[in-house]
């Protein structure tokens, strides 16, 4: 029997701990700022690696560290809980511009003190100029700015901070230790050849690593001594004894691989914290957390050293200090990402390499604690596949059940074939895991960026297609298309301009790409993340110089069904029965459905042709032809690490857009799917909202017949239950079974789920106060839905709710 | 005809099933839940809810509606002026019911969803109207269900000729009889129908079929006490293989479509019939050695 009973209750410490995090109002910490900023001021002449080492570790010696009552395991970000650090390096211009407001944004503010308003606008002042964005804006062509500034391709994500969307090696940390990674880098270092150019950059990256790696053992040092001053003063003995353990289990990992789980869990957060002061990349995810911890949990149990409900417990304590852990965006970002999550995926189960399942004791573990501390972070996804305990799927289900949307499915049935075609390894494509919300990628041997690169807004350039490649929003024209709506004779002169203009989008989505991804390399390469990551030490690179062993990445494709659904209208009405001429149909859009007329012409859009999510071939393969065009368009272009080391440097798909989908639609107007002008777009692979009526099962089939194989960033598909429609035994079969079907028969590549009414989301938008625990699926993660703003609420709301 | 295909149903039969809903059936009752499926021939509804006024369905010059005070009025007419108003309204306020689909356009329909039934143990469930009213072609279809290995379980009222339920015997997984009432005077009054043909009809179901679940309505002022229900379960326990009795709770969800239709419904103010209401009921199929439950 691998799974475990576990109480339910959750011990004092943990509640207090839980409770202390949750209240803890976000705000603003400078005293990483205050490092960088420094540390680079102070060292000028330096490579830039070096003054990024030595930034990080004036930081990790100088910052405050604290431990909290109840703690077991520790570690800080900043000065205070969810206290956001600054990165200002990446970007600082927008914070004066910003601070103001911080406190009263809509959605996700930020609490900030007067003093630190002025130490952050003379640390911005020293920056001007100087920072990733100003740099990777430099570097673009006014074509690619513009394209920016137009919103048709967003990309500011990715010049305001760092990359991520990683997992580290964490079976390599927890068996080499940081000592052993120290041996390793020496060893690359003394045989570097100093008389070639290559040579010289190596030694500085080496360099870096040391210093870095050094300073991450003093970090650690910190809490050791910090444990035993506080455990020196402790009244109380029981806390006491723990501090002392605290201050043991520091001590050893500072230097040496763990001795136990309860080591090996701490070292392993530590990782997760520091890759998360080195930059501000989100996504930063922990893998197979239930594979690599096995080994130290099961000699720990036994030899008796561990009981199950200590492990839980270890585990609830970092959930909880994985929500500690904020990040502060742009407001012009932050759209992008509605309630603050940071992303930080756990994977559990899947298949060992033999093809036999995976799930051990620990799975159930893991998925159990998450279910106990009901938060927003770690996002919880479980592999599935076809052999997997049927014991611990429905016990996914019954977690699903609590609503608080986790775990989300990723189909090994789908991905692992995906993987060995792009010739990922064998060994290595049955070990991946999630990233962030739904990627994927093989943890610690791939670079940054599974996915997350740029957004692409499809209905803006569909829109295009249908005024000869004319932007009407901006009034520009980016590339001249081959024809406008009234000279459109058939459905097939449609389709030949969507695919001039989609392949010029395509292209522009790389350009953009490799600007940032070179302004990266150059100004802000990360080297703790690079020293944990498969083959950065023995070829001597940062991953953004190719060190990694696999190289694929994907852009975010926003507005999939609104495309489906507006070619099905257009070729139904338009060509087909004629019920519609191109002069009403554009009329109408361009009015936004202004008077009696256009509401007609609405609702014969919405109700007269198919509609994406209802299995319906008509439309779901004209959406899968006009989506190929896109990606076989992708595959012709290499990423900037292509002829530097890794296997891959190539791009595919993704629709993993997480709130992407209501800024997206709020710079659309009127669409020929007949959605109103700055509504939200559809968001990631699901239906439009309102638009699947067939139930599950057609969404499902819908879904399917995208091309999923070639959706390698993410095929994401959110499914909304309401909680009555799986309180039963029969229910939950049911919703099994129904899994097992879309991913076995139907390859389907991802599914999660919001278990939650209506009438619950209308009364947390009424009255936040009372709903402060409520959590949502806004996409590929959760959030506490009173934190979101009004909009995106409305579209959580408004999206179809399924009954089983 | 078909007025509904409804995919992913798990609350009428195993698993995951798609319900095929066929339109007219023999009997007028009247608690009916889906009047719109008494009729053989197609039904106009109206909801005055979604209506717009765009009249596209008056431009259409069908004798089947005119206009109201608020939007339109429905008036009864031929089948063919019924027929014209079919996909005309944008708004969806004004449908027509029922659909001559040929078995192989059903047939791709359910066979959608043959994964999930798969995985779920589920099938087809075919109701109605009654489907046994359907003619010989029905056999047709069920032949080749039966081919694709795909469970059948048919709702019926059996208020049937024989014939029409023989020929389907060994082609159906599972019927779902209803038995209304055991009471001639009684059935006639709210039914329409003869009560002696359907009990005729399941004792012979029940000597030659051995998956048979008996579906009790339970209706407030038809049969909604202790003795018209233990008659009814008395007669169940003459018949030779019954698997299980279902009591169906009387609800209210139906009425609004009589609205629709422009339909008088003598059932308009009768309360909903709560699921411990039934508690008894079961207690007594239970005690006389029957598997009974609440529900579909």
């Amino acid at each position: 029997m691998l799974q475990k009973t576990i109480t339910d209750i959750v011990s004092d410490r943990m509640s207090g701990l839980r409770e202390r995090v949750m209240r803890a109002k976000p705000s603003v910490c400078t005293e990483r700022a205050l490092f960088y900023t420094r540390a680079y001021s102070e060292n000028e002449d330096q490579p830039v690696i070096i003054k990024r080492a030595l930034a990080l570790e004036m930081t990790l010696k100088g910052m405050s560290v604290f431990i909290d009552d109840g703690e077991l395991i520790v570690g800080n970000q900043s000065s205070n809980h969810r206290a956001a650090p600054i990165f200002p390096e990446y970007a600082v211009d927008w914070l004066p511009a910003e601070m103001d407001e911080l406190a009263f944004r809509p959605g996700d503010a930020f609490f900030i003190t007067e003093e630190h308003k002025k130490e952050l606008t003379e640390i911005a002042a020293w920056w001007k100029g100087k920072t990733l964005y100003n740099k990777g804006r430099a570097i673009m062509s006014q074509e690619l700015r513009d394209l920016q500034d137009s919103s048709i391709i967003k990309a500011t994500g990715n010049l305001t901070s760092g990359d991520a969307h990683i997992a580290v090696d964490f079976y390599k940390i927890l068996s080499a230790g940081l000592n052993g990674y120290l041996g390793e880098i020496e060893d690359y270092h003394s045989q570097v050849k100093r008389s070639e150019q290559e040579g010289v950059r190596k030694d500085h990256f080496y360099t870096a690593l040391k210093i870095s790696i050094r300073a991450f053992q003093s970090f650690i040092l910190r809490f050791h001594d910090l444990a035993l001053e506080k455990c020196s003063t402790e009244k109380d003995a029981k806390r006491s004894g723990e501090l002392a353990f605290i201050a043991a289990n520091c001590k050893v990992i500072s230097e040496r691989p763990p001795e136990n789980f309860y080591q090996a869990l701490q070292l392993v957060y530590f990782v997760q914290l520091i890759l998360q002061i080195e930059s501000n990349g989100h996504s930063v995810s922990l893998g197979r957390m239930d594979q690599y911890l096995y080994p130290f949990y099961k000699n720990d149990i036994i030899t008796g050293r561990l009981t199950d409900e200590f492990a839980s417990e270890l585990l609830e304590n970092t959930w909880i200090k994985l929500l500690s852990i904020n990040k502060i965006r742009p407001w012009s970002h932050t759209q992008f990402s509605a309630g603050g999550p940071l992303y930080q995926n756990v994977t559990i189960g899947g298949q060992n390499s033999d093809g036999s399942d995976a799930v051990n004791e620990l799975s159930f573990l893991i998925l159990h604690s998450v279910g106990k501390m009901k938060l927003t972070q770690p996002n919880l996804s479980v592999r599935f596949h076809k052999n997997i305990n049927e014991g611990f799927l429905l016990e996914c289900i019954n977690l699903i059940s609590k609503g608080f949307g986790m775990p989300a499915f990723n189909n090994d049935e789908v991905v692992i074939p995906g993987l060995l075609k792009l010739g990922v390894e064998r060994e290595d494509a049955y070990n991946y895991s999630a990233i962030g919300c739904i990627e994927i990628a093989v943890p610690g041997k791939w670079g940054y960026r599974c996915t997350g690169m740029s957004f692409l807004n499809l209905m803006r350039v569909f829109l295009a297609t249908l005024y000869d490649g004319l932007d009407k929003s901006t009034g520009k024209t980016f590339y001249k298309g081959i024809g406008s709506f009234d000279g459109f004779e058939s459905y097939d002169d449609l389709f030949k301009a969507w695919q001039h203009q989609i392949k010029y989008y395509a292209g522009k989505t790389v350009e953009i790409d490799t600007a940032v991804d070179t302004a990266i390399e150059e100004y802000v390469p990360d080297i703790l993340c690079s020293a944990f990551v498969d083959s950065c030490i023995s070829r001597g690179k940062t991953i953004k110089e190719g060190g990694s062993k696999y190289d694929f990445v994907s852009g975010l494709q926003v507005g999939i069904a609104n495309l489906g659904n507006s070619l099905a209208a257009i070729k139904k009405l338009v060509f087909e029965e004629k019920k519609l001429t191109w002069k009403q149909l554009i009329d109408a859009i361009e009015s936004d459905f202004d008077g009696k007329e256009g509401e007609k012409i609405r609702y014969m859009l919405m109700n007269f042709a198919p509609k994406y999510g209802n299995d319906d071939d008509y439309v779901d393969l004209l959406l899968r032809d006009a989506y190929l065009e896109f990606i076989y368009e992708l595959e012709k272009y290499h990423t900037t690490r292509y002829g530097r080391g890794p296997i891959g440097c190539r791009y595919y798909a993704g629709t993993s857009s997480i709130s992407a989908n209501v800024p997206s639609g709020a710079v659309v107007s009127a669409t020929p799917d007949g959605r109103k002008a700055y509504t939200p777009v559809a968001e990631g692979s699901s239906p439009s909202s309102g638009t699947d009526i067939l139930g599950p099962t057609a969404v499902f089939k819908s879904v399917s017949k995208l091309p999923t194989e070639k959706i390698m960033g993410g095929v994401l598909l959110n499914q909304k239950l309401s909680p009555s429609a799986i309180s039963s035994e029969s229910d939950k079969k049911k919703l099994a079974s129904m899994l097992r079907a879309f991913f076995c028969d139907l390859k389907g590549w991802h599914v999660q789920y919001n278990i939650v009414s209506r009438e619950t989301l209308m009364a947390a938008r009424k009255d936040p106060e009372n709903y402060r625990d409520l959590i949502v699926r806004v996409a590929g993660y959760c959030a506490f839905f009173t934190t979101l703003s009004p909009d995106t609420q409305d579209d959580i709301i408004a999206r179809t709710e399924q009954t089983l | 005809m078909i007025f509904n295909i409804q995919r992913f149903s798990t609350h009428d039969g195993e698993g995951i099933r798609t319900i095929v809903f066929f339109k007219g059936c023999p009997l007028r009752c009247s608690w009916c839940s889906n009047p719109e499926s008494q009729s053989f021939a197609p039904s106009l509804m109206y909801d005055s809810r979604l209506c717009r006024n765009f009249l596209e369905c008056i431009a259409t010059g069908s004798e089947a509606v005119k206009r109201g005070v608020n939007g339109i009025e429905i008036k009864e007419t031929s089948d063919s002026e019924i027929i014209k108003l079919k996909d005309i309204c944008p708004s969806r306020a004004l449908v027509v019911s029922g659909e001559e689909k040929s078995f192989s356009d059903i047939l791709s329909e359910i066979g959608k969803d043959i994964p999930f039934y798969r995985a779920s143990g589920g099938g087809v469930t075919l109701s109605g109207g009654e489907p046994l009213s359907q003619g010989p072609a029905l056999t047709d279809l069920l032949t080749e269900l039966k081919h694709r290995n795909v469970n059948v379980a048919i709702e019926t009222s059996l208020h049937v000729p024989w014939e029409n339920i023989e020929r389907c015997i060994n082609l159906t997984g599972t019927f779902l009889a209803d038995l209304k009432h055991t009471e001639l005077s009684k059935f006639s009054r709210f039914t329409g129908g003869d009560a002696s043909l359907v009990m005729r009809n399941l004792k012979r179901l029940s000597e030659l079929h051995d998956d048979i679940i008996i579906r009790i309505p339970v209706i407030p002022g038809f049969n909604h006490t202790k003795n018209e229900i233990e008659e009814i379960i008395n007669f169940v326990l003459s018949l030779k293989t019954i698997r299980e009795i279902h009591f169906l709770p009387y609800h209210n969800l139906g009425m609004g479509k009589y609205r629709m239709l422009g339909i008088e419904n003598s059932f308009e103010s009768v309360k909903k019939v709560e699921t411990e209401e039934v508690a008894g009921y079961i207690n007594y199929a239970e005690s006389k050695g029957l598997i009974a439950k609440s529900g579909g």
